[in-house]
C-alpha cells in the first residue's frame, strides 16, 4: 500500500518534471476554466436580456392596456396589440454546452393571429460571430481535450525506447508501469478538464448529478484518446511518427468526417417545408378575405364546435371572423408543419446515429442534450409556445364570439407565458454507445501497450 | 544550378519518397476536389430551389383576385437570397443568414430560415467547401510536411555537414522555403483551377478571381514559410512539430472561436423585440393618425388640403386615409431604417473588433477576405436586405399610391381595384453585390497578409543567421 | 527441486529462439555460478541481445529452458527479475531527474527501495562527484550517464547482474573503476554475465569467456588461477575466427 503510494508519487513527480506535460495540462485547465466562464457569462448575458426584454414588455403591455382596454374596450384590438412574452431562460446546465442558443430565439413574442406566421421569426444574432461556433466547455471538451491528449500520451513507450530506457524499464520487477502512467496521465486531464466544470456548477447551481453525468462523459471521451494514444503509440516506432498519425486521426474524427456527414446529411433531408408552410398559410389567411364567409367560419367549427350558431355578423368586418380565418391559416397548414419538424427531427436523428460511431459528435450529442440546448430543445420551446398560443387564443374567443367588452380587469387576465420546465436527461442508448466505444477502443490499446512494451524488449 | 534551387529540389525528391506525405497530399487535393464539386452542385440546387419559390410567388402575386390595395399591402412579397456564384468556394455565412424575407407595409420582417437553425450542431464543426480545407486543412498539411525540414538536418547532423560544403545559412533557409513555398501553390493549385474554370465560364469575374487566388496563396505561403522558419530556429524536429501544432490549433481553432465572445460582450445587439417595442414607441412620439387632435396629423391634413386647394378631406380628388398611408409609411420606414442602421453599425463594430485581431490570426483575415470576395459574408447580405427594403418601399408605396388616386373612383362599401394593376406591381430584381466595389474590405486583409509574409521573411533571415552561426 | 541458494544463478540449456524463419539461438548452453563473472563475446547478430532478452523474460523461446537462480524468466517474469539487474547498451536515464532522483525512482519501480544512503554509497561507488548526484542528468556526458545506470544496477543488490556491452561510452580510467566494481560484486558473490565485443575489457576481468557464434557457444575458456590470466593473442585470433570480428 505504502510501496504503490510512493510509486504514484514517484510517476507524478516524473509527469510533472516534464515541461511540455505541465505546459498541456496547464494549458487544459486555463481552457477548461476560460470556456466555463465564457459560458457563464453568455448565460448571464442571456438572463440579463431576458429581463431586459420583460421590463420592456411590461410597459408596452400597460401603453397597449391604456389605449385599448376599457369600459368600451374591444377584445379584438387587445388581441391584435398585445404581443404576449414567451421566454426560454437558460437551462441550468447551458453554461457548459451553449449548442444553438446564440442563433435560436431565447425570446419570442406572440398574439392570437396565426402562429405560423409568428414562429419562425429570428431573432437579431450578428452571422459572422455565430460562424465559428460557440467557445464553450463542450468545445473544449470535444477539439481541444485530444490534443492535450495527444501531447501526453503520444510517446508512451516511444519515448521511453528513444531515450534507450525501454528495455531497462522492462527489466524491473515491478508491474502496473504503463497503467500508473496512463492512469496518472488520465487523472490529470480529468481534473484539468473537469475542475473548472465543477467549480462553474457551484457557481451557477446546477444539480450535481449533471454535472456528475458530464464529468463521466468527460472521462469516456478521454479514455477513447488514451486508448487511441495507447493503440498508436504501441503501434508505431518513432514519437514524431505517432504524434503525426495521432493529429491525422484526430483530423479525420473532428473536422473531416463530421463536416462530410454534415453535407451527407443536409442533401439527404431537405428542409424546405419551412418555407412551403409559410407560404401555404399566407395564401389560406389571405384568400379568406375572398371567400364567403360562411366558409372560413366552417372550417373552424370543425375544431371548434363550441362556437357552432355564433358566427352571425352584421357589417364586412368582425374580430371573431377575422381570428377563425387566422386560426383557419393555423390549421390548414398542420401537415406542413409536421412534415417540416419532421424534417428538422430527421436530421437530429442521423446527427445521433453518427454519434455513435464518431465519438465527438456522440460527445456532442450527449453533452447538448443534457444541457437541453440543441434542435429538440428548440422544438420543445417552440411547442411550449404553441400550447400557450391555444391558451391565448381560446381566452379570447368568447370576447369575440360573445362580444363582450374587453375592460382592465379583462386585460388583467390575459394568460402569460410559462417559461417550460427546461433540462434534457442524459440519452441513455447514446451514452451507453459512447461507452462502450471509449472502452472498447482503451481495452485495445491498453492490450497493445503491454504488446508493444514485451515485443519491443525483445528486440 | 544554385544552391538554392538544389536545396529545393532535395526537399522535393525527399518529400516524393515520403509515402505518408504523399497519401495525405493527396488525401487533401481529393477532398478540395470533393468539396468544390458537392458544394457547387448544392449551390446549384439551392440557387434552382430559390428561383422556383421566386417565380412561384411573383405568379401568385399576379394571380390574387380584385381586392383593396392595403390588403395587398399585407399580402405583401416573399424574397428568396440569391447565392452568389462564387459561395460554392466560401460558403461564409449564409448558413447562419436567413435566405427568406417576408415583405408587407409598415413592417420590417427578419430575415428566417437559416440552414444554421434547421441543421444540428454538425454545422458547427465546419462546412465542407474548399474554403474549409484551404484555411483549416491545408495548414496543417503544410506543417506536417515542413516541420522537420530543416531540424531533421541538425539532429542528424547533417546541416553541419551542408554548411561544410560551403552552403550559407540564407541559401540553405531560403531554398528549404522555395522548396515548401512551391508544395505549399501545388496544393492549393487544383483550387485555383476551379476558380479559373469557374470564371472561364463567365460565372464569376476575373478581377476577383484573381484576387481570391492571391490571397489564398499568401495565406498558403504564410504556412509552409513558418514551419521552415521553425523548424530552422529549434533543435529537434518535434519540438518543431509541437510548436507549429500549437500555433495551428491557437491561431485557426482557438482565437476565431474565442474573440466573438469578447466582442459580443463588449457589445450586446438588442434584441428584435426591444427594437420593436422602441420603435413603436418612437412611432407614436410622431403622432397617431387615428387620434383627431393629432398635431403632427393635423398639419398633414392642413399641408394636403393647402396643396389641392380645397377645404375639407371630402373635397379632395384623392382617398385621405391613402395619403396617410403613403405618409405613415415614409415615417415608419424612416425610423426602421434608423434602427437598422444602427443594429448594422454595431454589428460592424462587433465584426470590427474581431478583425483587429487578424494581426494575430491571419486566419481571420484570409477568411473575411475569402467570404467579401465569395460574396457570402455580412456585408453581401446587408446589401440583401439594403435592396430587399428599398424595394419593400417602393412597392408598398406604389399600392398606397394606388389606394389613394383609385379608389375615389370606385367608391362603394368594400372598395377593390382590379387585379390587372397587380401585374404593374414592381418585382424584385436583385442586383449583384459587387466585392469589389468597396476596396478597403480587401485592402485590409490583403495587407495583413502581406505583413504576416514580410515579418517572416525578416525572422528567416534571423534564422538564417543563427543557423551560419552553428558552423562556425 | 531446485532451490533458489544451490541452483546456479543463470543456467540457460539447450535455448533455440528464431525470429520468424530467422533462427538466431541454435542449441545455446550456458551456465555462470554466484561470484562468477561471465563475458559473452560475439559479432554483430550472433545473438547477444537476445540471450539477454530471453534470460529477462522478453521472449518466449522456442526449445530449451532458461533459469535465472531457478525460475522460469518467462513463466515468473516478476519473479526471475526480481533476482536480475541489467544494464542495457547506450542507456540514459529521464533526463530532466537529477542522478539521485533517477535511481530512486527506478529502485521504486522494481520495488526495491532503498534508504538515502545506499543510493548514495552507490552513487559514490561508480565515481560520480557529490555535486554530480544531484545534476540534472541532461548535462551528464554519454561516461556518466553509463554511470548512472550501473549505480542503479548496484543499488539493486540482486544476485545477478546483466550488462549489455557496459564499457563501450567509457573512458580507459573508467573502465578500470567500472572493472574494480565489477570485482567487488564478485566478493559479494554477484554473478554477472556480460555481453560485449570487447575482447579487452572482458579479458581484464572475466572469469570465463564464451565465444557466441551461430545461435550457440563456439568455444568457452576459464582464467588461468596463477600468470596471465589469458592468453590475449589466441583468444584474440580464435575470437577473430569464430566470431568473425573486427580485429
Amino acid at each position: 500500500m505504502n510501496h504503490s503510494h510512493s510509486l504514484w508519487r514517484a510517476e507524478a513527480s516524473l509527469l510533472l518534471r516534464s515541461n511540455r506535460n505541465v505546459l498541456a495540462l496547464i494549458l487544459l485547465l486555463v481552457l477548461s476554466a476560460a470556456s466555463v466562464w465564457s459560458g457563464i457569462v453568455q448565460v448571464q448575458d442571456q438572463r440579463a436580456t431576458i429581463e431586459r426584454v420583460e421590463r420592456e414588455q411590461v410597459r408596452d403591455l400597460a401603453a397597449v392596456e391604456e389605449a385599448n382596454a376599457g369600459p368600451e374596450g374591444e377584445a379584438g384590438y387587445n388581441a391584435y396589440y398585445a404581443f404576449m412574452l414567451t421566454q426560454d431562460p437558460p437551462p441550468p446546465l447551458a453554461f457548459a454546452a451553449i449548442g444553438q442558443r446564440d442563433l435560436q430565439p431565447y425570446v419570442l413574442r406572440v398574439r392570437a393571429l396565426g402562429l405560423q406566421s409568428q414562429l419562425y421569426d429570428s431573432e437579431t444574432y450578428n452571422p459572422e460571430l455565430a460562424l465559428p461556433g460557440v467557445f464553450d466547455w463542450a468545445f473544449v471538451l470535444i477539439y481541444l481535450l485530444p490534443l492535450v491528449v495527444i501531447a501526453l500520451g503520444h510517446d508512451l513507450v516511444t519515448a521511453e525506447r528513444e531515450g534507450g530506457r525501454l528495455r531497462l524499464l522492462l527489466s524491473l520487477p515491478g508491474n502496473g508501469l504503463w497503467r500508473r502512467r496512463v492512469g496518472l496521465r488520465y487523472t490529470a486531464v480529468l481534473l484539468a478538464i473537469g475542475l473548472p466544470l465543477i467549480i462553474g456548477a457551484m457557481i451557477m447551481a446546477a444539480p450535481a448529478v449533471s454535472i456528475a453525468t458530464m464529468i463521466l462523459i468527460a472521462a469516456l471521451y478521454s479514455a477513447f484518446w488514451f486508448g487511441l494514444a495507447m493503440l498508436i503509440g504501441g503501434a508505431t516506432r518513432a514519437s514524431t511518427t505517432a504524434a503525426a498519425t495521432m493529429i491525422g486521426c484526430w483530423i479525420i474524427l473532428t473536422l473531416i468526417l463530421p463536416t462530410l456527414a454534415q453535407a451527407v446529411i443536409a442533401r439527404a433531408v431537405p428542409v424546405a417545408k419551412g418555407v412551403d408552410l409559410t407560404l401555404a398559410q399566407r395564401e389560406v389567411v389571405h384568400h379568406g378575405w375572398d371567400v364567403p364567409k360562411e366558409e372560413t367560419f366552417a372550417r373552424f367549427f370543425v375544431n371548434h364546435p363550441e362556437w357552432r350558431g355564433q358566427e352571425e355578423f352584421e357589417g364586412r368586418f368582425h374580430w371573431k371572423w377575422y381570428y377563425a380565418m387566422h386560426q383557419v391559416g393555423d390549421e390548414a397548414v398542420a401537415a406542413d408543419v409536421s412534415a417540416y419538424r419532421d424534417s428538422l427531427k430527421k436530421r437530429e436523428t442521423m446527427t445521433k446515429l453518427l454519434g455513435y460511431v464518431l465519438p465527438g459528435v456522440g460527445t456532442m450529442n450527449v453533452l447538448h442534450r443534457m444541457a437541453d440546448t440543441d434542435i429538440q430543445g428548440q422544438l420543445a420551446y417552440q411547442d411550449s409556445i404553441a400550447a400557450f398560443h391555444t391558451k391565448l387564443r381560446q381566452f379570447y374567443y368568447p370576447y369575440f364570439f360573445e362580444e363582450q367588452a374587453f375592460d382592465h380587469s379583462d386585460f388583467a387576465m390575459i394568460p402569460r407565458y410559462e417559461p417550460r420546465s427546461s433540462g434534457g436527461t442524459p440519452p441513455t442508448e447514446a451514452l451507453a454507445a459512447l461507452a462502450f466505444l471509449s472502452l472498447l477502443v482503451l481495452a485495445l490499446g491498453s492490450r497493445r501497450l503491454l504488446n508493444a512494451g514485451r515485443e519491443q524488449g525483445g528486440r | 544550378m544554385t544552391a538554392v534551387k538544389l536545396i529545393a529540389r532535395e526537399e522535393w525528391r525527399m518529400l516524393a519518397r515520403n509515402r505518408s506525405g504523399l497519401i495525405a497530399t493527396g488525401l487533401l487535393v481529393l477532398l478540395i476536389l470533393v468539396a468544390g464539386f458537392t458544394s457547387l452542385e448544392s449551390r446549384s440546387a439551392i440557387e434552382a430551389d430559390r428561383t422556383r419559390y421566386q417565380a412561384s410567388v411573383d405568379e401568385t402575386f399576379d394571380a390574387q383576385p380584385d381586392r383593396h390595395p392595403h390588403r395587398m399591402v399585407h399580402y405583401g412579397q416573399f424574397l428568396f437570397r440569391p447565392i452568389a456564384p462564387l459561395a460554392f468556394f466560401d460558403a461564409g455565412v449564409n448558413s447562419f443568414t436567413g435566405n427568406t424575407i417576408f415583405l408587407e407595409g409598415h413592417r420590417q420582417n427578419s430575415a428566417n430560415f437559416a440552414e444554421a437553425r434547421q441543421s444540428s450542431l454538425l454545422l458547427r464543426f465546419g462546412q465542407l467547401t474548399p474554403a474549409f480545407i484551404l484555411q483549416t486543412l491545408a495548414p496543417l498539411l503544410l506543417i506536417f510536411l515542413a516541420f522537420a525540414s530543416v531540424a531533421r538536418e541538425k539532429e542528424r547532423a547533417t546541416l553541419k555537414l551542408l554548411l561544410a560544403q560551403g552552403i550559407g545559412g540564407r541559401s540553405l533557409i531560403a531554398g528549404k522555403m522555395l522548396g515548401h513555398g512551391a508544395i505549399a501553390l501545388a496544393v492549393g493549385l487544383p483550387a485555383f483551377a476551379l476558380l479559373l474554370g469557374f470564371a472561364a465560364t463567365g460565372a464569376a469575374d476575373w478581377a476577383t478571381v484573381g484576387v481570391m487566388i492571391i490571397a489564398y496563396a499568401c495565406w498558403l505561403l504564410l504556412w509552409a514559410f513558418a514551419s521552415v522558419i521553425i523548424s530552422a530556429l529549434v533543435a529537434r524536429p518535434r519540438d518543431a512539430l509541437a510548436i507549429l501544432m500549437g500555433l495551428w490549433m491557437i491561431t485557426i481553432i482557438l482565437l476565431p472561436r474565442a474573440l466573438p465572445e469578447a466582442a459580443s460582450a463588449q457589445n450586446q445587439l438588442a434584441t428584435k423585440i426591444e427594437t420593436e417595442i422602441a420603435l413603436h414607441r418612437d412611432l407614436l412620439k410622431i403622432g397617431d393618425s387615428h387620434d383627431p387632435d393629432d398635431p403632427y396629423f393635423n398639419d398633414f391634413r392642413d399641408e394636403v388640403l393647402d396643396r389641392y386647394g380645397v377645404r375639407t378631406v371630402e373635397e379632395l380628388p384623392v382617398q385621405y386615409a391613402g395619403l396617410v398611408a403613403i405618409e405613415g409609411e415614409r415615417l415608419t420606414t424612416q425610423i426602421y431604417a434608423d434602427a437598422a442602421q444602427r443594429q448594422a453599425a454595431r454589428e460592424r463594430e462587433q465584426n470590427a473588433f474581431v478583425h483587429t485581431f487578424s494581426v494575430l490570426s491571419p486566419l481571420i483575415a484570409i477568411r473575411q477576405l475569402s467570404m467579401t470576395l465569395a460574396g457570402s459574408d455580412p456585408a453581401a447580405h446587408q446589401d440583401f436586405l439594403d435592396q430587399s427594403e428599398a424595394f419593400r418601399y417602393e412597392f408598398v408605396q406604389r399600392l398606397n399610391r394606388m389606394q389613394a388616386e383609385l379608389l375615389p373612383e370606385i367608391g362603394g362599401e368594400d372598395p377593390r381595384i382590379s387585379a390587372a394593376y397587380w401585374q404593374e406591381v414592381p418585382r424584385f430584381s436583385y442586383s449583384p453585390f459587387n466585392p469589389l466595389a468597396d476596396r478597403t474590405r480587401i485592402i485590409w486583409p490583403l495587407l495583413v497578409l502581406a505583413g504576416w509574409l514580410a515579418a517572416l521573411c525578416v525572422l528567416a533571415l534571423f534564422a538564417a543567421r543563427r543557423i551560419g552561426g552553428v558552423a562556425r | 527441486m531446485t532451490n533458489i541458494f544451490t541452483a546456479p544463478a543463470i543456467a540457460i540449456d539447450g535455448l533455440h529462439h528464431s525470429y520468424g524463419a530467422n533462427p538466431v539461438l541454435r542449441g545455446l548452453d550456458l551456465t555462470v555460478q554466484r561470484g562468477e563473472i561471465y563475458a559473452l563475446l560475439g559479432g554483430n547478430g550472433a545473438g547477444k541481445s537476445t540471450t539477454l532478452s530471453a534470460l529477462l523474460g522478453f521472449l518466449r523461446p522456442c526449445s530449451g529452458s532458461v533459469r535465472v537462480c531457478g525460475t522460469d524468466p518467462v513463466a515468473d517474469a516478476r519473479a526471475a527479475r526480481s533476482q536480475m539487474a541489467y544494464v542495457p547498451e547506450n542507456v540514459s536515464l529521464y533526463e530532466h531527474l537529477t542522478a539521485r532522483e533517477n535511481i530512486g525512482y527506478f529502485l521504486a519501480l522494481a520495488k526495491a527501495e532503498r534508504g538515502g544512503d545506499a543510493i548514495e554509497a552507490a552513487l559514490s561507488a561508480v565515481g560520480l562527484t557529490q555535486a554530480a548526484k544531484d545534476k540534472r542528468l541532461s548535462g551528464f556526458s554519454k561516461g556518466m550517464r553509463q554511470k548512472v545506470a550501473i549505480a542503479l544496477a548496484l543499488a539493486r543488490d540482486v544476485p545477478v547482474l546483466l550488462l549489455d556491452e557496459p564499457t563501450s561510452g567509457l573512458d580507459p580510467r573508467a573502465v578500470l573503476e567500472f572493472n574494480r566494481l565489477l570485482d567487488a560484486a564478485r566478493e559479494r558473490e554477484v554473478a554477472v554475465l556480460m555481453v560485449t565485443h570487447d575482447l579487452v575489457s572482458a579479458v581484464d576481468i572475466a572469469d570465463r569467456i564464451g565465444f557466441l557464434s551461430e545461435g550457440k557457444i563456439e568455444e568457452e575458456q576459464t582464467a588461468s588461477t596463477a600468470g596471465p590470466r589469458f592468453d590475449l593473442n589466441a583468444l584474440h585470433d580464435r575470437y577473430t575466427l569464430v566470431a568473425g570480428a573486427p580485429a
